[in-house]
């Protein structure tokens, strides 16, 4: 009984304390639901109407609890991410600068560095706490107190800031002293009048860093405060080189950046080997490369080897403008896999391709198939890769590539689909043997169905017609198809060829190279081959109904005719029907085209209807004259498509480079010096250290605390643990290559020509100017009004 | 060199988050989201969006940018750059600032985002300074700094306890941020069960030609680590065959020296997942650098052969495509053929069918609907994309698949692609077949658990 009763009571109380839980558990979930759901809550404040008054943040912002304060930080950051202005809160988020809880103190400091501008009175109540902070032991606190106070853009703190650079600069932490050179550029930012002292702040405290973590900054504030101050660097050149390996991924892009520059403003040009230009590549080849130069291309050498994209194009940098062409083989797998990184980095990637390729074409063209364009890459990647495709041609590959392009003529992109036939066409100009694949392809693709394919063959079996007959009949006997025999074959076809432009690319064809049918035909009129006057006629029959693009070529081609045949009276009727059109036509152009024309026409006899033809006056010109104005001059150009990438001022890494859009600030790289600065200024004390065996400077990771690390100390070491001490024997193998390399040279007799280089240059500008002025000349040509008609119209 | 910030886009183009931008005109972001907006809207295929976006300046004065953009899942990550800013600069950030939000919030959404934007706020803050040079990106650093969202925080804050407080006053203890002397692992790691795995992932990029001939092919793989050790260990990882993996790169982990000496992966491992190197596998062990590599000596047979006929007829086609194995002993799986049939396509009717080889019976699925039977293939079109997706879940060995079918277009003459797109997987098995020699675990004294396994998808272009 006493049991029972005993019993019950543990059940009572049991029950009783599992309501209890449940009561204290489904409060503390309550809470837990609205933390859960909190970050979407604030963020949709408007939609879904909880939204608190500005009097109740501020509230909550006095408040002494650091939930409410939290909260309500929260719902400032939230204002400023829906773009609101949230600046009236300023008094009351400064309070809480020194708020013990870090969440909060971040997310102050979020709001400050976005609001300091607007308040700067109230901001510089926050300073103090700051300039405590800096004194923090906590590296964290002390690199965010600087990393804000540099942040927080009101002037009048400048000089604190320098002060506070100066102290962090030689604080042992290296993440301070990393946030201590990137407050540098902000500083000088905030006012130039401080660039003597933070110049001497980074010569004498910042440079002397022996830290990987901090120096890629140091890089950065010098990049942007003294770009030209090369010569600060000398003394620590080497070990700059030597350290690069160990930085992080982003400081060695930086540093990289900042080592190509003095190398190209401080060292000799390598000499460069002629014979290596155009051919293979051969290693070892004879090269004078300074001592200097070449520590910097071992060092960078192994960080070829990275997975961030950045830092390969930044050592590949280092290489293509740093290096002699022998050491070029070395980033071509490297650029290449990068190309299979994303497609966002592909499609930058190939751009510097297009650029290296220009000079280098024969190191990529083994491999030509990995650019191969597939149907689901992007249209700027597809038509990239055309592009460099072109560059990679070789009397190897040709045929392989011809069959690519033939292949994108199926794209499902327009744009992609001219570039592709473009292509071919520009490929038959480099390649001689591809003319004849390359016409039977072109032929088969009129026939298509889709008007972008026939236009651009059109346009682009009109270039290789001209090309063919301006060149003779040197490739004739090669031909399966003689170049009149195309026209002839796209006479036939007119009707097909629905596209404007190709239309009339059709018709000046045929009315340029009616005349020059070696035997005159026997059916047709005389002097015109037989195919021509059709043409004529099928246009005649549609005039009013062509583009104006179409009647101005449908013009020009009975004047041709005319001029060839004016004896024939079915052309000499066909020609008075045609201006007789032209006159009364719509566009102006076609007009001003009828009139200029059946004037000239005058003198050979062409009857125009109307008064005016007896009261014209001015000279009549003899048949042979009216020919000479018709046909002559109008020769095939090479028509190189001229993208902005061409100009050769390009370079690796540039903006421009992708936006194809000259874009300012595009600073070229310097020059070598044909003689360098002396080396011995580059000489430290550091070189000796270097020569000797590798001091173990292991720290074991446990019980280090950071009292102990000093900048005098060594650098923090990468390799820890027990290996450590062969390890950094390991790393100093990297600089055991550049005797491999010394001993390769010694073998190798010497010969170099060194103005090989800029004579190159030199003759690829007048390369580009010749083709400029060739493209000038051609805008006298028919297609060249065309355009121009164009103008007109606007 | 510097970005000029981030911008998070939610799919309609909505900005989520945004770090704060040193630029003088307030108009700047918003310039560089329209214009990025806007050549989204323009796109002729989604998704088909120049990467840079060319953003003119503002005003007389500005000077003109750019702006490099990524889609992941339903957000974009907008990244403005103006000066002469290397735009790969910027998707290496976005590429790294991506990583660590996974490693936050897991599958990227725009609705985690938004739910954790305060901590994606703080993470900015941290991995980007300013100026807009990158900071802290080692995840096991990061951590230290900006306390990943758990539940065990949230219980922890809803009852009061202050958590921050420890990294306050946590400097003393050697476990603080920034207290490790190896800056991508965490000081003072304990685990109570010791373990590490490794993921090979190789992935086979392949075209071939409509007469099966691939005309280019290479095989990439990564290693993907998983290391759950405690203290320092210090790793030697080897392989019998090392010789074949060629155009390597590496987490900063590795000993570069060791690598170029002995071929061997020396490394103190991060803590959590990473990826350890990247690698491309030639049988002929010829890196692309070396004078003689000829790529056509490295092709890798193609596991599977497509027979396909396409008709295109005035406004529509037929095609009918046969898919067969040609992997024995093993099937590959999750293969998904997509077609794209060009604009303006509908009207899509289509048989997928099991064909006649291999083991295991054949059937038929879907008239209209494109939900597969029994056959395990199913079919279905997005008319988003334009593009027909054929699905087959498993296919044993020497199995023959078969899609038949048919399409209408508005316009007289149809447009499909000239390719078909082929995804599968291959589960334990690698290309390479890579063999680990030995994970040899020096500076501790626990052993652990080592896990070591294969994985190979596809990804080949076949042209008709």
């Amino acid at each position: 009984m006493a049991g029972q009763q005993y019993l019950n009571s543990i059940s009572e109380n049991a029950t009783r304390l599992g309501m209890r839980l449940q009561e204290t558990l489904s409060e503390h979930t309550r809470d837990l639901a609205i933390g859960r759901g909190s970050g979407a809550g604030y963020l949709e404040t408007g939609a879904l109407g909880d939204e608190k008054t500005p009097a109740m943040i501020r509230k909550q912002l006095d408040s002494s609890s650091d939930r409410e304060k939290l909260d309500a930080m929260k719902r400032l950051v939230a204002l400023i991410s829906k773009g609101r202005n949230a600046s009236e809160y300023f008094a009351q988020v400064v309070k809480n600068v020194a708020a013990p809880n870090l969440e909060i103190r971040k997310l102050v400091y979020i709001y400050l560095l976005r609001y300091a501008e607007h308040e700067p009175d109230l901001a510089l109540l926050s300073i103090n706490t700051f300039q405590k902070d800096l004194a923090d032991a906590n590296p964290l606190i002390r690199a965010m107190a600087l990393r804000v106070l540099s942040g927080i853009k009101v002037p009048m703190i400048g000089s604190i800031v320098v002060l506070a650079i100066r102290k962090c600069a030689a604080d042992p932490s290296p993440y301070v002293r990393k946030a201590a050179a990137l407050a540098v550029p902000k500083c000088f930012e905030l006012d130039a009048a401080h660039l003597p002292t933070l110049i001497q702040i980074i010569s004498t405290i910042l440079l002397r860093d022996r830290s990987p973590l901090s120096l890629g900054s140091v890089a950065v504030a010098f990049q942007a405060i003294c770009p030209t101050r090369l010569d600060l660097i000398h003394p620590h050149y080497r070990r700059l080189c030597r350290i690069l390996v160990d930085l992080d991924e982003w400081g060695q892009v930086e540093l990289m950046e900042l080592l190509l520059r003095y190398a190209r403003t401080m060292l000799v040009r390598p000499q460069t080997n002629l014979s290596e230009r155009g051919g293979e590549e051969k290693h070892g080849d004879e090269e004078e490369i300074e001592k200097d130069l070449k520590l910097l291309l071992d060092s960078v050498e192994p960080v070829f080897q990275s997975r961030n994209p950045a830092v390969v194009l930044a050592a590949t940098k280092v290489f293509f403008y740093g290096a002699p062409p022998s050491y070029w083989p070395k980033f071509v797998g490297p650029v290449m896999r990068l190309n299979t990184n994303s497609k966002e980095v592909e499609r930058v990637v190939l751009v510097d391709l297009l650029i290296i390729t220009r000079d280098a074409p024969h190191l990529f063209a083994p491999h030509y198939t990995r650019f191969l364009v597939r149907s689901d890459d992007l249209t700027v990647v597809k038509k990239t890769k055309i592009q460099l495709l072109l560059r990679l041609l070789t009397v190897d590959n040709w045929s392989a590539i011809l069959r690519e392009f033939i292949e994108y003529a199926d794209d499902m992109d327009d744009t992609v689909v001219s570039e592709a036939i473009h292509a071919l066409g520009t490929c038959s100009a480099h390649v001689p043997e591809a003319i004849p694949s390359c016409l039977t392809a072109l032929i088969t693709m009129i026939k298509s169905r889709y008007d972008t394919v026939v236009s651009s063959a059109v346009m682009v079996l009109k270039y290789l017609v001209q090309t063919q007959l301006s060149m003779g009949s040197a490739f004739a006997g090669t031909l399966a198809q003689s170049p009149l025999s195309i026209i002839a074959h796209l006479a036939r076809r007119i009707d097909d060829i629905r596209h404007a432009q190709a239309r009339a690319c059709v018709l000046w064809l045929v009315g340029q190279y009616a005349g020059s049918e070696e035997k005159a035909s026997t059916s047709g009129p005389e002097g015109i081959a037989d195919w021509a006057p059709d043409v004529l006629r099928k246009l005649a029959q549609s005039f009013g109904s062509e583009d104006y693009l179409v009647k101005l070529q449908t013009i020009t081609l009975a004047a041709k005719l005319f001029v060839l045949s004016p004896t024939d009276r079915t052309i000499n009727l066909l020609c008075q029907y045609i201006f007789s059109l032209a006159r009364y036509d719509k566009n102006y152009d076609v007009r001003d085209r009828g009139r200029m024309l059946s004037s000239l026409l005058v003198g050979v006899g062409l009857q125009i209807s109307g008064p005016s033809a007896e009261e014209r006056g001015g000279v009549v010109l003899r048949k042979e004259q009216v020919k000479l104005v018709l046909f002559e001059g109008k020769s095939g150009t090479i028509v190189e498509k001229d993208s902005f990438l061409d100009d050769g001022k390009l370079q690796l890494g540039s903006l421009g480079r992708v936006t194809g859009r000259p874009m300012v600030m595009n600073d070229a790289l310097p020059d070598w010096l044909e003689k360098g600065v002396e080396s011995s200024l580059r000489d430290s004390e550091d070189d000796a250290r270097v020569n000797a065996p590798p001091v173990p400077t292991a720290i074991s990771s446990a019980g280090t605390t950071h009292s102990q690390k000093g900048i005098a100390t060594p650098p923090i070491v990468l390799t820890p643990g027990v290996s450590t001490p062969s390890s950094i024997a390991a790393k100093g193998q990297w600089t055991d290559l550049e005797s491999f390399y010394a001993e390769e040279e010694k073998e190798e007799a010497e010969d170099d020509d060194g103005d090989e280089d800029e004579d190159e240059d030199e003759s690829e500008e007048e390369e580009s100017s010749a083709a400029e002025s060739a493209e000038e000349t051609e805008s006298g040509s028919e297609e060249g009004q065309a355009e121009s008609d164009v103008i007109h119209v606007h | 060199m510097g970005i000029d910030g981030l911008i998070l886009l939610d799919n309609t183009g909505r900005s989520i988050i945004q770090s704060g931008f040193r630029s003088t005109s307030p108009a700047y972001p918003l310039l560089h989201i329209e214009a990025v907006n806007n050549a989204v809207a323009k796109a002729t295929q989604p998704g088909d969006v120049d990467p840079v976006v060319y953003v003119s300046a503002y005003s007389i004065g500005d000077t003109p940018s750019a702006c490099c953009h990524v889609q992941c899942t339903d957000v974009r990550i907008l990244c403005p750059i103006s000066g002469n800013v290397d735009p790969l600069f910027g998707f290496a950030f976005l590429q790294t600032f991506i990583e660590i939000l996974r490693e936050y919030f897991g599958p990227l959404s725009a609705a985690t985002l938004k739910d954790n934007f305060d901590v994606v706020y703080q993470l900015l803050e941290e991995t980007l300074d300013s100026g807009g040079h990158p900071l802290t990106t080692s995840p096991n650093a990061l951590r230290d700094i900006v306390l990943p969202p758990s539940l065990f925080n949230k219980l922890l804050s809803v009852a009061g306890a202050n958590i921050n407080a420890t990294i306050n006053s946590g400097s003393g203890l050697g476990s603080g941020p920034f207290s490790s002397p190896i800056p991508w692992r965490k000081a003072g790691l304990k685990y109570t069960s010791n373990e590490v795995y490794f993921d090979m992932v190789e992935e086979l990029k392949a075209i071939v030609n409509r007469n099966g001939v691939p005309l280019s092919s290479s095989v990439l793989g990564k290693i993907e680590a998983n290391s759950r050790l405690s203290g320092t260990p210090d790793c030697l990882l080897s392989f019998t065959n090392s010789s074949v993996l060629v155009d390597c790169a590496f987490h900063p982990c590795v000993r570069l020296s060791r690598w170029a000496r002995g071929k061997t992966f020396s490394f103190v491992p991060p803590d959590g997942k990473f990826i350890l190197a990247e690698y491309r596998y030639s049988p002929t062990g010829s890196s692309s650098g070396s004078a003689n590599a000829s790529p056509l000596k490295d092709n890798i047979p193609i596991p599977f052969v497509i027979k396909s006929n396409v008709e295109l007829l005035d406004h529509g086609g037929s095609f009918d495509i046969t898919f067969t194995s040609r992997l024995n002993g093993r099937s590959l799986e999750n293969i998904i053929v997509e077609f794209n049939l060009g604009s303006g396509a509908s009207g899509i009717k289509c048989i997928a069918a099991r064909g006649t080889g291999g083991l295991g019976r054949g059937g038929v699925s879907s008239m209209n609907a494109g939900l597969g039977g029994n056959s395990g293939a199913s079919w279905a079109f997005d008319s988003r994309r334009r593009v027909l997706k054929w699905e087959i879940n498993n296919a044993p060995p020497s199995s023959s698949w078969n899609l038949q079918g048919s399409f209408s277009t508005p316009s007289i003459a149809p447009r499909p692609s000239h390719a078909l797109q082929v995804q599968f997987d291959i589960q334990s098995y690698t290309f390479s077949s890579l063999k680990v020699e030995q994970l040899k675990i020096t500076g501790e004294t626990y052993k652990p658990y080592k896990g070591i396994r294969g994985r190979a998808i596809g990804n080949v272009e076949w042209r008709w």
